[in-house]
């Protein structure tokens, strides 16, 4: 092979990389946004921020990339669903889209109230438990929560049983409130 | 044996890995926490319930297009998060100078303008310089061999930890009305790699309607190695604003930062090369050419890019040591960046910039 062949192989296999980590792990990354937002459509416009915040400063083929992917996933839907200009504009949308629905709109009504209380509640844990749960919820075994978070796999059963506790307690506040 | 803790017990409910060993062999004869276990699976199990939602439908290829799509049109690398049109704008416009600032030092960095710097010069810029220098990006691939890990905290022994025992400044007397609420943070060291890559500065020169400058010989898969950190720092200021959403936070008043000065390191090429080469690019104004070249021996100079319209510097001697002031004495913003002794200082805020020479002269 020579010199310029090289290059383009290097500057293609990078694309490659690229593309195949996004092939393995899109669905999973919006798998992980959608859980913390209920909804697919958000979800959708965080992965693909995170993806593109990955692709400016790492290496597709980086060890740690899919770690990467999902706590930037969790955190970024996170912060997302604790802005306050998300929330309004998230009633506003919901209220339209409730309306256009043909079947049984009560009920719809009310799955769609409970996931957003839901989503309020879990917008006020801390960081952490926050995202071992929704990564967890979203099909991330304990082994790839623990690394995405940096922590051993051993805590990863603290963090959700604390996270699970901590929601429960603001689901309960939220209502009686 | 002791019982088994409550994340033992949340991990044997759904983790298959979990349900063997001396934990299953305790849980299967301990009726005390098979009673806890049913408690906790429970609660598991509710949880999941709350958070279930419909599965979101993708579709791989088309969203693969979009983000390609969307890389390509953004100049990578610049991004202001902290601009906001809601907020002071002249507070603002020297913060978006100072956050410029670092991003072009970074990209200098990369570019191999220096090694290992002793002392700093200012450099005026224009904002066309620092978006040309932004698209650096465009001609290589940075990657970290070493991510930064960042961490803020509440006491000072935690944050000279997370920077692996850098010991913080401390400002002898806050100028008046800088709030006493401090915040600390510290930086692990952080260790980055930009590889050259002749295909794609070519690609971005013909993206441009522009001809590549010529490449020196081994540019091409050059690479350059960058460390920074560790580096600790103090931010003053009450930055939640109360009753506020919490995406909307206050400018902090005053910055201090301690790290370790940057050092570089490049294989193929040098730095001699890899100025001339950058300063060649496209897009490039003949001024910032002509200061950068009367700045004298790059590898121990560290620049420090002024952009004309934002911001006025200064030479001053902070601790013996050469060192820019920026900023006025309004009020509005100010800073100091000064290197001794290996490590390079900063001290910033919406205070004056006479304060932030005392604060300076008197940091230990």
């Amino acid at each position: 092979m020579n010199l310029g062949a090289r290059r383009m192989a290097t500057a293609k296999s990078d694309e490659e990389a690229f593309e195949a980590l996004f092939t393995a792990e899109y669905a999973r990354v919006v798998g992980i946004a959608n859980r913390v937002l209920a909804d697919p459509h958000e979800a959708e416009d965080v992965a693909q921020d995170v993806f593109i915040d990955f692709h400016r400063l790492h290496s597709a083929s980086a060890q740690y990339a899919p770690a990467w992917l999902h706590r930037a996933a969790a955190h970024a839907s996170l912060n997302r669903l604790r802005g306050a200009r998300r929330r309004q504009k998230r009633e506003v949308a919901q209220a339209m889209e409730e309306g256009e629905r043909a079947v049984d709109p009560q009920k719809q009504l009310e799955v769609s109230e409970d996931r957003r209380h839901v989503r309020q509640a879990l917008g006020r844990l801390a960081p952490k438990p926050a995202a071992a749960l929704a990564m967890r919820a979203s099909g991330l075994s304990y082994a790839e929560v623990a690394q995405a978070l940096g922590v051993g796999i051993g805590q990863v059963g603290t963090l959700l049983r604390r996270a699970e506790a901590a929601l429960r307690k603001e689901v309960t506040r939220g209502t009686s409130n | 044996m002791a019982h088994l803790t409550e994340g033992t017990l949340r991990r044997m409910v759904d983790d298959p890995d979990a349900r063997s060993g001396a934990d299953a062999a305790h849980l299967e004869g301990c009726p005390e926490c098979q009673a806890q276990f049913k408690v906790v699976s429970a609660d598991a199990r509710s949880i999941a319930t709350l958070l279930a939602v419909p599965e979101a439908r993708v579709d791989v290829g088309r969203s693969f297009e979009r983000v390609m799509q969307h890389r390509k049109s953004q100049p990578a690398l610049v991004r202001f998060p902290i601009l906001r049109p809601s907020a002071r704008p002249l507070t603002l416009a020297f913060v978006a100078a100072i956050a410029a600032g670092a991003l072009v030092v970074m990209a200098f960095t990369f570019a191999g303008l220096f090694f290992k710097p002793t002392t700093v010069k200012a450099v005026p810029v224009t904002v066309a310089d620092m978006q040309a220098l932004s698209e650096l990006s465009n001609y290589g691939t940075l990657a970290w061999t070493k991510e930064p890990q960042l961490q803020a905290t509440t006491s000072a022994a935690d944050a000279s930890a997370a920077a692996g025992g850098l010991s913080l400044p401390t400002v002898a007397k806050l100028p008046d009305g800088v709030s006493t609420t401090v915040t600390y943070g510290g930086m692990s060291e952080a260790v980055a790699t930009f590889t050259f890559s002749a295909d794609k500065a070519a690609a971005s020169a013909a993206a441009q309607g522009k001809t590549l400058p010529k490449m020196p010989t081994g540019m091409d898969g050059a690479t350059l190695t960058l460390t920074v950190g560790p580096a600790v720092g103090e931010v003053y200021g009450n930055l939640q604003k109360p009753g506020s959403a919490t995406n909307d936070i206050n400018l902090p008043q005053l910055i201090v930062v301690k790290s370790a000065s940057p050092t570089a390191k490049s294989t193929q090429v040098s730095v001699t090369d890899l100025e001339n080469f950058i300063l060649a690019q496209p897009g490039i104004s003949a001024e910032l050419k002509a200061a950068i070249q009367a700045i004298g021996d790059p590898s121990t100079t560290l620049l420090i890019p002024v952009p004309i319209q934002y911001a006025t510097s200064t030479q001053v001697t902070i601790q013996g040591s050469d060192g820019v002031a920026l900023g006025d004495n309004t009020g509005v913003g100010a800073g100091v960046v000064w290197v001794k002794d290996g490590y390079v200082y900063v001290v910033v805020g919406s205070i004056k910039r006479d304060d932030a020479v005392t604060i300076a002269n008197n940091l230990k």
